[in-house]
């Protein structure tokens, strides 16, 4: 097997920033030069898509139609790098060795496969062989909210699961349950960060306490930004505004990704 | 047409998805019309069989009330486009228009308006993108406005403090949108301000975890059958790919 390493995003409410930080850091790895897949394993209400500019027409296969047995891992990869689309902010993504493993946001292939299930095995086979037919230095995992099974499954293959949360005391409450799972489950590197600070609250105080409360590192923190609810997913945010502080902040991340065992 | 007016047609919202090509047909169907200040442009109930482009200029918006007095709704200016939503839906005007000084405006009949759509595809086509992507701008302002109005029932001002009093990019057709979060914003501001004078109390967020209630909801998930087959096919999986 590839040494490649998947990195599942999750946080346990929704809403957190999970597609827009996923996407954004995904995008930031590839520009250093690394080989990055992306999947969307939201099947229930899959977003990650918008992000790089993909809409229902531009989607050829997806997660869905692999995971019926209708198409190839290689099938579903998307290039983004071959087709940033629109959007100042992607164009930058031309020539990036990034791909996109989109799910069907078809009504009817959403409902097919909530109904059928998903197979430990066979979604796990399917991250692999995406890790080593595109040669992946990194695969992305953007999820659904809570802790339901797909979520699940993907936690448990991952070998760097940063939880989102923002400071409020539900989120905190849902982290909690999260990384007990997440030690439950062995993974390697347990990484949290924080979305949609408020000015109020200074970052400092906030990745002390928690990081005292969970005893994992928090790897940055960023504010809650009317320019970034502006942009509302219509391109990568850190690539648009690579000055703004949500940027800046989301680049921090980086490192621990590149970095983990 | 002159260069100078095609310019003008083009940096307006409505317009903005059309090639020269196109714009320069739009404006062979279009009249240029000149106003003085206080001409009547456009009055309540009349027909819609034209709309305009602004091209210099500003007007005013207006209604009547119950009393039959003036309300002013609106003030638009060059780049913006009226009556265009009238041309659609086959309304009568639903306000009238003024002229606040001098305005220079290209008129665009309905009939020359339908027969442009008729011959050519790309006008049209455009000018729908025009059309949704302002609806595509205010939509996502009005969800905004739900979203806060949700959270000041509820007592929640947090979303003042993350946000700066939004910068409207003067002619784009997002401004009335935008006009309404600002209103709707300073409008809170000015709600929790009288209600911080009321009670002088400092809200802490509470950062407490209720242990109890993280044991219960981790055994919840952890009991199942689909966790413990889960818990053992990721260690496999781990041990294999730590192998190689
Ligand atoms: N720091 C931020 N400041 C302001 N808005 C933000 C911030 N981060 C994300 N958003 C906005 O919050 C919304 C939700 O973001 P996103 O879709 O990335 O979250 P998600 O966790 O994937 O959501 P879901 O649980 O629905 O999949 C989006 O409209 C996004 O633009
Ligand atoms: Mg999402």
């Amino acid at each position: 097997m590839s040494d490649g390493k998947i990195v599942s995003i999750h946080s346990f409410r929704g809403g957190t920033g999970k597609s827009n930080t996923t996407a954004n850091l995904a995008a930031q790895v590839a520009l250093t030069g690394k080989r990055v897949g992306v999947v969307d394993t939201d099947i229930q209400s899959p977003g990650i898509h918008v992000l790089f500019g993909l809409d229902e027409q531009k989607m050829g296969r997806t997660l869905n139609d692999f995971l019926h047995g209708a198409a190839s891992i290689r099938e579903v990869g998307f290039s983004i790098g071959e087709n940033p689309g629109e959007g100042q902010g992607r164009a930058q993504l031309k020539g990036s060795q990034l791909f996109l493993f989109p799910s069907s946001i078809k009504g009817g292939e959403i409902s097919k496969i909530l109904k059928e299930g998903i197979d430990f095995n066979v979604l796990n086979e399917g991250l692999q062989t995406a890790i080593s037919e595109f040669d992946l230095d990194y695969l992305f995992i953007d999820t659904h909210p809570g802790l339901n099974e797909e979520t699940l499954l993907s936690i448990a293959t991952s070998d760097v699961l940063i939880v989102i949360l923002r400071p409020d005391t539900q989120d905190l409450q849902g982290t909690a349950v999260t990384v007990d799972i997440a030690r439950s489950l062995d993974v390697p590197n347990l990484l949290l960060l924080v979305n949609k600070a408020l000015p109020k609250h200074d970052p400092q105080a906030i990745k002390a306490e928690i990081e005292s409360k969970f005893d994992a590192p928090v790897t940055s923190v960023l504010p809650l930004s009317f320019d970034m609810a502006e942009n509302a997913s219509r391109d990568l945010f850190s690539l648009c505004y690579p000055d703004h502080e949500w940027s800046k902040a989301l680049k921090n991340v980086v490192p621990f990704i590149l970095n983990a065992k | 047409m002159i260069g100078s007016v095609l310019e003008k047609i083009h940096n307006a919202v409505f317009f903005q998805e059309l090639s020269n090509d196109a714009l320069e047909a739009v404006a062979a169907k279009a009249t240029l019309r000149r106003f003085a200040d206080g001409d009547v442009m456009m009055r309540k109930g009349d027909p819609a069989d034209s709309f305009y482009l602004i091209l210099e200029g500003h007007l005013k918006i207006v209604t009547t009330d119950a009393r039959g007095e003036e309300i002013i709704i609106n003030k638009v200016g060059p780049g913006e486009t009226i009556g265009e939503l009238a041309l659609v839906d086959e309304r009568p005007r639903s306000a009238g228009a003024v002229a606040l000084e001098d305005v220079e405006a290209l008129e665009m009949t309905k009939d020359a308006f339908f027969n442009l759509l008729d011959q050519r595809l790309d006008v049209a086509l455009g000018i729908l993108r025009g059309f949704s992507h302002r609806l595509r701008f205010s939509t996502t302002y009005i969800e905004k406005v739900i979203d806060w109005s949700q959270k000041t029932a509820e007592g929640d001002y947090s979303f003042l403090e993350q946000t700066q009093p939004i910068t409207n990019r003067p002619g784009t057709d997002d401004d009335k949108a935008a006009q309404l979060l600002s209103t709707f914003y300073s409008m809170v501001r000015k709600v929790k301000a009288r209600e911080e004078g009321l009670k002088q109390q400092v809200e802490k967020l509470a950062f407490e975890i209720d242990q109890e209630r993280r044991k219960k909801e981790f055994e919840e998930i952890t009991g199942t059958e689909f966790y413990a087959r889960l818990k053992e096919q990721a260690q496999t999986i781990r041990r294999k790919r730590q192998g190689s």
